[in-house]
């Protein structure tokens, strides 16, 4: 998905001979990177324009993907990979800007809030500066707008209105006629993600109705209840858009439910990047194999290697005591804790090495 | 011969050696991804270089620059980040082009073959006649555990062979000749061996014999031969430093009933015991891929191996704790042991206990 082959069959296969590679273009990488970070082909190159404050813990970064990148639909996200510390790393974001920015200069831009005790939105608020090239992959998800012009109603919470202000730009572009209620939950007036855009779509676009409730400042009625939706015209005609933290989805999805909304009605997409489980959980958990498909429970410290052969997968495996890597294989989500040296990984995407990785919480191991 | 060490000794040896591993896995960072960044860097430009260079090689002086450039790149890419990365020294880094499991070298052995013969039977196995088939790579006799037979008297020529043609012989290590001779295993059991194994094979040969000298049509003798002698530089350097790793005077070697149900703790003292090192400058250590830390390597076979240099003072330090020997030494003296051990034990038993006998 990184890489990009874009080059003719048979010059491939010739790469393939020279460099032995299935990315023959990667392999000048380490010195494209010296003469033009942006020629490299290893992943799409983007540069950061420009660093804006949108709240005291939320920030927007306007990037400049390569010409390589071939666009996005609105409500769409992005890998982005970074490298912190020697390690790289990726993550999911929603790109916050509409397609036409990208027809117009060229550039999307990621609206990022820095999640408490999460290590990469913090290391983004404290190291990238413009001119800094990251990586970036092709746009994926499939939070779309409608076709046709029918009544929207969207839920959102804290940063989850990013992929919110990408459809509304680009439904007021497109002149939708249908009516849009956008209701909106932050804790506070200053938490509010995108106030110049939302405030001025209001004002000029007439579809669009917008509450913002805040939680903390009004107290417990702010919290979405039965009230708020009574308050959307035509509600059981809408389509629903839902983007915001667990909570605030559980509770949209039940109450929508309660109003007669049907499930296919509704849309929701993805929030925030995984957290990193309470170092107090206890091992094992429910492991789930990707490319099998398969899940399994694990208890206590049995190491993937032997859970994933009780579930009848036949990885590759050698010394078995973590020595020789040949297990060694992606972990895409969930915790592990590392048999050799007790420390727990990371909740992201990695490489682990199965025969001494024991899953702390639910994992998944693309095997 | 190896120390008699008690079972808590080798849990305190296991204890000392972790201790030093922790402490290291928890520093990597930056600094390890600047360094191999930076080797990749110098591998890509001797290797362009070498190409470029090669066609213009009717000029004796840039013959040899040619040569140089593509025989260093080789190795370099072999030894410190082939090599390397295969053993996972670098996957904590994320990065999928030094991913263990997917790296593929510039030589022709596989990368899924060397995964398996090396990085597993080799390193877990070290030095066990019978299981690590490394230790002599099954054409030289190097101890008295094997019994001696005429034809080992030739044995020098199968080790000039070897070294001529190493990455041949590597690459057809996991075919396990031996065992078809002694008819334990079939030719048709490694049928898909062979298979990757022509299909790698191919590929290097075309690249480097075939396609560059196609490309340079008028010189291609040249070019020819200026490949041919990079491949054997390469092969005669890396073939040389991996036996001055095991096959020193003074490396043990181990039965298969001694490791039985062996501890973490034993693992470790025959990987300490089992292996030499030799001294050198900096750029010595960097183009024997730091396998002049053999020592070292053995020990933590996935840490970045630019670290083996700053951690030798206190693996030395470890061994002389538990009175084991540190071997090392110079190159030259090193591999001096190695062409006598190759000597010593092409010999028959009773020649060879007289020569060393009268040495004493």
């Amino acid at each position: 998905m990184l890489s990009t082959r874009n080059t003719h069959a048979s010059l491939r296969w010739l790469g393939k001979q020279l460099f032995n590679r299935e990315d023959p273009g990667a392999f000048f990488d380490p010195l494209l990177a010296v003469l033009n970070p942006m020629w490299v082909r290893g992943f799409v190159p983007a540069r950061l324009l420009e660093v804006t404050d949108e709240t005291a813990d939320t920030r927007s970064f306007r990037l400049r993907p390569s010409p390589r990148w071939k666009g996005f639909r609105a409500g769409q996200h992005i890998n982005i990979i970074l490298e912190a510390d020697g390690v790289r790393h990726h993550r999911t974001f929603t790109v916050a800007s509409a397609p036409r920015q990208w027809d117009t200069d060229s550039t999307i831009t990621l609206t990022v809030k820095r999640h408490p005790g999460g290590r990469m939105t913090n290391w983004m608020h404290d190291h990238l500066t413009p001119g800094t090239i990251v990586g970036i992959s092709q746009a994926f998800g499939d939070f779309d707008l409608p076709e046709a012009d029918v009544p929207l109603l969207y839920i959102a919470g804290g940063s989850g209105i990013t992929p919110v202000l990408s459809h509304l730009m680009t439904l007021a572009d497109r002149d939708f006629r249908a009516p849009v209620t956008l209701l909106y939950y932050v804790r506070t007036q200053a938490d509010v993600i995108g106030a110049e855009i939302l405030y001025a779509l209001a004002a000029r676009w007439p579809a669009l109705t917008l509450h913002v409730y805040r939680t903390e400042e009004e107290g417990k009625t702010a919290f979405l209840n039965e009230s708020h939706l009574d308050t959307v015209p035509g509600l059981r005609a809408r389509q629903v858009y839902l983007c915001g933290p667990k909570g605030l989805m559980d509770l949209a999805g039940d109450l929508l439910l309660s109003f007669g909304i049907k499930d296919n009605q509704i849309q929701t997409t993805f929030f925030s990047a995984p957290s990193a489980v309470p170092a107090d959980t206890p091992l094992g958990g429910a492991v789930t194999f990707g490319r099998s498909d398969k899940t399994v429970d694990a208890e206590g410290d049995a190491p993937l290697l032997e859970i994933a052969e009780a579930a009848d997968l036949k990885p590759a495996f050698g010394c078995r005591m973590g020595i020789c890597h040949q297990c060694s294989c992606r972990k895409t989500e969930g915790t592990v804790v590392n048999r050799l040296t007790g420390k727990a990984s990371g909740p992201g995407e990695e490489t682990i090495q199965l025969c001494i990785s024991v899953p702390q919480g639910p994992v998944t191991v693309d095997l | 011969m190896t120390q008699q060490l008690t079972q808590q000794q080798l849990d305190e040896l296991a204890n000392d050696l972790d201790a030093i591993r922790d402490e290291v896995r928890a520093d990597l960072g930056e600094r390890d991804a600047r360094y191999i960044r930076r080797i990749i860097r110098l591998h890509r430009t001797l290797e362009v270089g070498g190409r470029v260079l090669m066609p213009f090689g009717f000029i004796p002086p840039v013959f040899v620059a040619g040569v140089a450039s593509l025989g260093l790149a080789k190795i370099i890419e072999n030894m410190e980040i082939g090599h390397n990365v295969m053993h996972g020294q670098y996957d904590w880094m994320n990065d999928p082009s030094l991913h263990s499991q997917t790296y593929e070298w510039d030589t022709v052995c596989t990368g899924d073959s060397w995964r398996q013969t090396h990085n597993y039977e080799h390193h877990t196995y070290t030095n066990v006649i019978g299981k690590d088939r490394d230790y002599g790579y099954a054409v030289l006799r190097l101890s008295d555990d094997e019994k001696w037979h005429p034809l080992h008297l030739l044995q020098f020529i199968n080790y000039v062979m070897l070294t001529v043609f190493f990455q041949w012989g590597v690459g057809l290590h996991e075919l396990e000749s031996e065992r078809i001779r002694r008819r334990e295993i079939k030719l048709s059991d490694k049928k898909g061996f062979l298979k990757d194994f022509f299909r790698k094979g191919g590929r290097q040969a075309f690249k480097d014999y075939v396609f560059f000298p196609l490309l340079t049509f008028p010189v291609f003798p040249i070019v020819l031969a200026g490949n041919v002698c990079a491949n054997l530089i390469r092969n005669l350097w890396s073939s040389t430093v991996i036996f001055c790793g095991h096959f020193t005077e003074d490396a043990e070697t181990f039965t298969e009933a001694s490791i039985e149900g062996e501890s973490r703790g034993h693992w470790y003292l025959r990987q300490l015991t089992g292996s030499s090192n030799f001294t050198g400058s900096k750029w010595v250590h960097i183009l024997s891929g730091h396998l002049s830390h053999q020592i070292e390597h053995h020990v933590f076979p996935d840490i970045p191996a630019h670290r083996y240099r700053e951690i030798a003072p206190r693996v030395e330090a470890i061994c002389h704790k538990y009175g084991l020997k540190y071997n090392t030494g110079s190159f030259g003296k090193q591999y001096w042991t190695v062409l006598k051990r190759i000597g010593h034990y092409s010999l028959p038993d009773r020649v060879r206990m007289k020569l060393e006998a009268q040495a004493a």
